[in-house]
């Protein structure tokens, strides 16, 4: 009987095989909501949030609070997490523009909904694969993000602005829907 | 018997004791199958090799040697020693994998998102130590390859375990823009034989000559090919030139490795310079104005913090921090003035790594 083949994979934990990540449930409405902005630190990534921010104001009263992440390539820490959880209803993260930094955001987003508070990361759509493949890893796949055209770094403050307009839509709906009922 | 018939008989006896190659090929293709290869073929292990590899080192083969914590991944050590293998490597090169690994993931840029990044670094792995001449690394011509086993193979076997043991694939968590010709083949054997310095290592605090690795990520190298004067100071103005690039300059502080020809070496100390003197030279002229900066776009770098003020086109800002910003290694013939720049990816973590090999 020949030998075997050996696996260079080490002992891998298939995404099927774990536990599926809960999604947090959703607020009806936005209005009068605590909204954490968490901002990855990439260039432009600040007043694009902001701007989101002031939108959600404008249209929701929200009441904003803004977090600088702690290290953009990887998921924040367990303290953190628990702060921003306790100062907010819901999150609001980005802009995830690099490979780590959009696998970050994605998974920030898991972390924060399983422990209860509904997420909204808004990724560029040039890391599509790596933001699901990170979700996935996390135990929730096929989790839902907000997309904007790549690049974003390299925008003027006004199409800063645009942008975050045209992603405003999506943000509230990921915060407010049910997916688990509209899936249903 | 005729001469003829001696031979044919020598040519059958030949082919019955060499490995049968379309069992070798399907091994090969069935590791591509499985999706383990990095593109080029690789070495089937079985459970003897694995073992040959284990009995090089005292460690326990379930010991956890690194993790890649927004993976959620982890690598113990048999699981290295496979990817090793496949590599090419010979087992008594698993403890130099074994050093540079954790040398590696010293580096805070590693641990982070540095595998995964836009920017598709690569290893930059240094041996030093008596271990070169007993694995039989490359230690003069041609030192960033090709043509040497372990420096070839060993800078793979990183690689291999990023890609299989940690899941960082290519399109997927793996998200380089252009990368490097080289990635995961930069392992080069210090030319301590002709450098008038002290090793890399002992910079790394690794004293006594003992075997050691140095490692850290680079984004490219630039060579500064400077055999046109004999003032040194002409030559360290070149370096000074190249290093103060601006198209590799995305923050306001960033990180250089000088691997000198010998020649280049012997000239500065043949001027009196120690290693620590040349990093000073350069650490003190390395930079832009901020003019220089702006006119190119970036602004943002001629800014103490990426939250401070510009501080004005007359402003100079140095690019290199520190000795750690800037480790200078010995490598190559001493067949000309040629010497490499080396764009660090984030920071040398200032220490290198000694090779325990089994007692």
């Amino acid at each position: 009987m020949p030998n075997a083949i050996l696996d260079p994979t080490g002992t891998v934990t298939t995404s099927a095989a774990k536990p599926a990540a809960p999604r947090a449930p959703r607020p009806q409405s936005l209005r009068g909501k605590r909204v954490g902005l968490l901002i990855n630190t990439k260039q432009n990534a600040r007043p694009f949030l902001e701007e989101v921010g002031r939108l959600l104001q404008e249209k929701y009263d929200v009441t904003l609070t803004q977090r600088t992440k702690v290290n953009f390539a990887v998921p924040e820490p367990e303290d953190v997490i628990k702060e921003m959880i306790a100062e907010n209803d819901v999150i609001v993260t980005g802009v995830g523009d690099c490979g780590s930094c959009s696998a970050a955001a994605a998974a920030d987003g898991v972390v924060f909904e399983a422990a209860g508070t509904p997420v909204a990361a808004i990724i560029t759509d040039s890391f599509i694969p790596t933001a699901d493949a990170m979700a996935a890893l996390r135990g929730a796949p096929g989790y839902k993000y907000a997309t904007t055209a790549h690049p974003v770094a390299v925008l003027t403050e006004d199409k800063v602005k645009e942008r975050a307009a045209q992603v405003i839509d999506d943000v509230v709906g990921l915060l407010t829907e049910n997916p688990g009922k509209a899936e249903a | 018997m005729t001469a003829a018939s001696t031979e044919g008989a020598a040519a059958d006896t030949q082919v019955a004791a060499a490995p049968d190659p379309d069992e070798a090929q399907r091994a090969i293709e069935y590791c591509y199958e499985q999706g383990w290869s990095d593109g080029l073929p690789l070495v089937p292990v079985s459970k003897p090799l694995l073992d040959a590899f284990l009995a090089t080192t005292d460690k326990d083969p379930e010991e956890i040697i690194g993790a890649l914590e927004q993976v959620g991944r982890d690598v113990n050590v048999r699981t290295a020693a496979i990817n090793a293998a496949m590599a090419g490597c010979k087992p008594g090169y698993f403890p130099v994998v074994l050093a540079a690994f954790e040398a590696l993931l010293r580096d805070r840029a590693a641990r982070g998102g540095g595998f995964q990044s836009t920017s598709g670094p690569s290893p930059l792995i240094v041996v030093n130590g008596p271990i070169r001449k007993e694995l039989g690394f490359n230690t003069a011509g041609g030192a960033f390859g090709p043509g040497f086993r372990p420096n070839a193979t060993i800078p793979r076997a990183i690689g291999l375990i990023v890609r299989n043991a940690f899941g960082v694939h290519p399109h997927v968590l793996e998200q380089a823009t252009q990368g490097l010709p080289g990635r995961w083949q930069v392992c080069i054997a210090e030319n301590e034989e002709e450098s008038p310095w002290e090793p890399l290592a002992e910079n790394g605090g690794v004293t006594g000559g003992v075997s050691a690795v140095t490692a850290t990520l680079t984004r490219t190298m630039e060579f500064v090919d400077n055999r046109h004067t004999p003032n040194h100071e002409d030559v360290l103005r070149d370096f000074q030139d190249t290093i103060s690039r601006i198209g590799s300059q995305i923050f306001p502080l960033s990180s250089v490795a000088l691997v000198l020809c010998p020649e280049h070496a012997q000239m500065f100390a043949s001027a009196g310079m120690s290693k620590q003197d040349v990093q000073n030279w350069l650490l003190e002229r390395c930079g832009r104005t901020g003019a220089e900066l702006s006119s190119m776009g970036k602004a943002e770098v001629a800014r103490k913090t990426f939250r401070g003020e510009y501080e004005g086109d007359e402003a100079f800002h140095k690019f290199l921090a520190g000795p750690t910003s800037i480790p200078v290694v010995v490598a190559g013939a001493k067949n000309a003035a040629i010497s490499m720049v080396v764009r660090i990816f984030g920071e040398w973590s200032g220490t290198s790594v000694p090779i325990v090999e089994k007692k």
